[in-house]
């Protein structure tokens, strides 16, 4: 945990605190919200309603996570309920399709690389948010919260208000899952 | 033959938590170090990719102009001028016609009852009135 984490508490904060807050933790929720939803205007709409949430919930912040996971929670809250809305879906699916060569086109060039394994890296990155993008709600939070987030086991308990075990049973399926898909793109 | 990690016992491996087997079993087996080799580079790259392209998508949307409209170019504005001159002029032609329409009636009407009262208030037939000039003349 940074020192500036430590240091903002929403219970104490004036308006001041808040924004220094915003600043520092918007690029991760953003990132989160354009992950799970794949729609820039969507996840920006979810990033504004969780700060918003978040300060009118300033006051029932208790320290007993993060305030990264504390963000999350609220986060994933405002992302399922718009995942939930039928009338979207159709719109989420067709912006989702077109993403993966779009992500894996970010992957980091490394130079010691020859341009085959670039290459070879490029379609793995592109299969896993194919199979990421094609999990059940619960497997794809928990697989983005770990390998998008960082973050660990009772980290994404916490947030996502499941048992650490059921965390876990979820990342396995999502890891089964996303090794299948990785395998039948080679 | 030496039985291959399965994918839950990689999935250990992937989370930081792997049994002593297995363990022991990625140190002499060079086939299921590769796999996992990959595995985890290609998930961390996978992140990676999902930060880069998330900030590229930010920045995107924040390059963006908020809602400043485009400038109009002079021929679009006479256009517009144009269509909101004609605008206006059927507007105030819809309100003045029907007016002028209704005072051009009440016109007419007046006219017609002034020639009913005219014919009504004659002495004589019309066709006789030259006669009786001539004898009012005579007289």
């Amino acid at each position: 945990m940074s020192g500036l984490e430590t240091e903002i508490r929403p219970d104490l904060a004036a308006l001041s605190d808040f924004e220094a807050l915003v600043r520092l933790y918007r690029p991760r929720i953003f990132r989160f919200a354009l992950a799970s939803l794949g729609d820039v205007d969507a996840a920006e709409t979810v990033t504004q309603d969780c700060f918003l949430r978040a300060y009118q919930a300033r006051e029932q912040f208790r320290e007993e996570c993060s305030l990264h996971t504390w963000l999350m929670r609220i986060a994933l809250n405002l992302i399922r309920d718009r995942a939930r809305n039928r009338r979207l879906q159709f719109w989420r699916r067709a912006s989702l399709m077109a993403r993966p060569l779009d992500v894996a086109g970010h992957a980091i060039r490394d130079h010691r690389r020859s341009p085959e394994a670039q290459a070879l890296l490029q379609e793995r990155i592109a299969a896993i948010w194919s199979a990421a993008e094609r999990l059940p709600e619960k497997q794809r939070t928990v697989f983005l919260l770990r390998f998008v987030e960082d973050m660990d086991l009772l980290e994404i308990a916490v947030a996502t208000g499941m048992k650490e075990g059921t965390v876990k049973t979820h990342l396995f399926r999502a890891l089964r899952a996303v090794r299948e898909r990785i395998g039948e793109t080679e | 033959m030496i039985p291959h990690l399965s994918s839950e016992q990689l999935s250990e491996f992937i989370l930081g938590r792997p049994n002593a087997v297995a363990t022991r079993h990625i140190r002499d087996c060079a086939a299921c170090r590769s796999e996992l080799a990959q595995f985890r580079e290609a998930l961390g790259e996978f992140g990676g990719a999902v930060r880069a392209w998330s900030a590229d998508q930010a920045n995107v949307a924040l390059s963006l102009p908020a809602s400043l409209p485009e400038p109009r170019s002079w021929r679009a504005r006479y256009q517009l001028a144009w269509a909101l001159l004609a605008a206006a002029l059927f507007i105030i032609a819809s309100f003045v016609l029907p007016r002028r329409v209704e005072e051009n009636a009440a016109a007419n009407d007046a006219w017609l009852l002034n020639q009913v009262d005219a014919e009504v208030s004659r002495t004589v037939p019309a066709s006789m009135e030259p006669l009786t000039r001539l004898v009012v003349e005579k007289q």
